[in-house]
């Protein structure tokens, strides 16, 4: 076992016409460990995590997946091309993303939403697919929904039958884009609480949110982004106990209250 | 005016000749899914092209829903039974003809892939993007997020107006007649010739394209509310 990283991210850059997002941004995730992004609107924390799913394309820049990298790839004359789609698909699937607005389809049971990629991307029969797609939803404490539609369960609900979605597909890190974001509060704790046991199985993670408790209580690192730069990163006791910049300093004082 | 009024809802003719008309219905039927189904794949087609990121392919979409949704469906059939042969004749320099089936299919099913081309673009365009990420995300090819994600929302979302769509295209299939496909109205028109009878005749050819249509028409509307209201909140 080498010690290169789940995810490594190289100087990214994202640009939308004349607004540059991202301005260049370099971390990385190690395998087990949990890394939130914290940081006001606009400051490219959700862009950087959907560009790690490859759902935005960098400007420059690349992302490696275990060491391989998401955006380029070395044809057989040796030249070095944007990765095509279907390849960037097969990467892809190591890759769960977990939205702010769930994204259920609607048409398919809580089951169907969770078994669908396993069985017709990965190609599990079957029974295999419900049998792991059981298992998920137990592991959201949603064993019981199983043959539901998403319309009739709650938005905290349906955040984490998306959650055993991603999981579904045993990806090698799991992206949270603001998971909580669109519940109300009561809805919010069962979310998180389903986030914390991920994060005590071990399971790789960054988390895009505003729960500074729980980016405090459950990461590894902390990174506080700002106008498309990382501004300070550190273990959370550092971040929220002795934050260097101004600007954090502010923004944890806000939130903290 | 009492006896022509009895001889108006005398239906007894209609009755007599039952077998013979039958199969004239049965006509009207073959045309209606063989349109049908032609309309479907060459309307969802278009409204694909019509999504399509290339302009080039969304000209030619724009040009075929606007080409067929504005052709009447008369005029259509008989351009096609009669003129489109004379032209891929000349193309293949020898003799060309359609059977009148053929020539009925591939008009009323161009025009109502007009129509049904603009309900698949609707359909489509209301399913959020989103959903289509969250298949992308896990590594969905774009075929395989057509088939899975888009298409059975599109149907469902597009059924109310589609069902209207299917009952016009079914009682377009009532002209077929005029290039001798040998439909209900056909038949209909053939008895009256050798009879001399149109009031019963035609009055119990209106009777049942109504009773079809209206039974046809509202029980797929009530099965189509109960799938929907399931899964659409």
């Amino acid at each position: 076992m080498t010690d290169t990283p789940t995810i490594q991210v190289l100087d990214v850059h994202k640009r939308f016409g004349s607004l540059e997002v991202l301005k260049g941004v370099s971390f990385a995730v190690h395998r087990g460990n949990v890394v939130s992004m914290i940081g006001a609107s606009g400051s490219g924390k959700s862009t950087l995590l959907r560009c790690i799913n490859h759902l935005e394309v960098p400007t420059a820049g690349d992302i490696l997946i275990d060491g391989e990298s998401l955006c380029w790839h070395v044809d057989a004359g040796g030249n070095r091309k944007p990765r095509p789609l279907s390849q960037i698909n097969r990467i892809r699937r190591d890759l769960g993303i977990v939205f702010q607005q769930f994204n259920l389809w609607p048409h398919m049971t809580v089951l169907g939403n969770v078994i669908e990629a396993p069985q017709r991307v990965r190609g599990m029969s079957r029974k295999a697919a419900v049998e792991l797609g059981q298992a998920c939803l137990k592991r959201v404490h949603l064993g019981d929904k199983a043959d539901e539609y998403p319309a009739r369960l709650s938005g905290g609900q349906q955040q984490r039958v998306a959650i055993a979605r991603a999981l579904a597909m045993q990806p090698k890190v799991m992206l949270f884009d603001e998971p909580t974001s669109s519940l109300d509060p009561e809805l919010t704790d069962e979310v998180l609480a389903v986030m914390r046991e991920l994060a005590d199985d071990g399971t790789t993670m960054i988390v895009v949110t505003h729960e500074i408790g729980f980016a405090r209580d459950v990461s590894d690192q902390v990174m506080f982004l700002h106008n498309g730069l990382i501004e300070e990163q550190g273990p959370p006791a550092q971040i929220f106990g002795a934050p260097r910049s101004e600007r954090l300093r502010q923004f944890v004082s806000k939130r903290l209250q | 005016m009492t006896d022509s009024l009895r001889e108006f809802f005398d239906l007894a003719i209609f009755w007599e000749y039952r077998t013979v008309l039958l199969r004239g219905l049965a006509v009207n039927f073959y045309v209606f899914f063989a349109a049908s189904a032609l309309a479907l794949s060459v309307g969802l087609g278009a409204a694909l092209l019509r999504n399509s990121r290339l302009r080039g392919l969304r000209w030619i979409g724009t040009l075929h829903v606007e080409v067929f949704r504005n052709a009447p469906e008369y005029v259509m059939i008989v351009w096609v039974h009669f003129v489109l042969p004379l032209l891929i004749g000349l193309l293949l320099h020898s003799r060309f003809e359609f059977n009148p089936f053929v020539s009925a299919m591939i008009a009323l099913g161009f025009v109502y892939s007009g129509y049904f081309a603009e309900t698949f673009r609707a359909g489509i365009e209301a399913i959020p993007m989103a959903h289509l990420e969250a298949a992308r995300s896990l590594g969905m090819g774009e075929g395989l997020i057509l088939r899975r994600i888009i298409l059975p929302q599109v149907v469902r979302r597009m059924l109310p107006e589609s069902i209207n769509q299917f009952i016009s295209l079914f009682k377009a299939t009532t002209i077929v007649y005029l290039i001798a496909v040998p439909d209900l109205m056909y038949q209909v028109s053939m008895i009256t010739q050798e009879r001399m009878r149109p009031l019963p005749l035609y009055t119990g050819a209106a009777l049942t394209y109504f009773a079809i249509v209206l039974i046809g028409g509202s029980s797929l509307r009530v099965l189509a509310d109960r799938w929907r209201a399931r899964i659409l909140a």
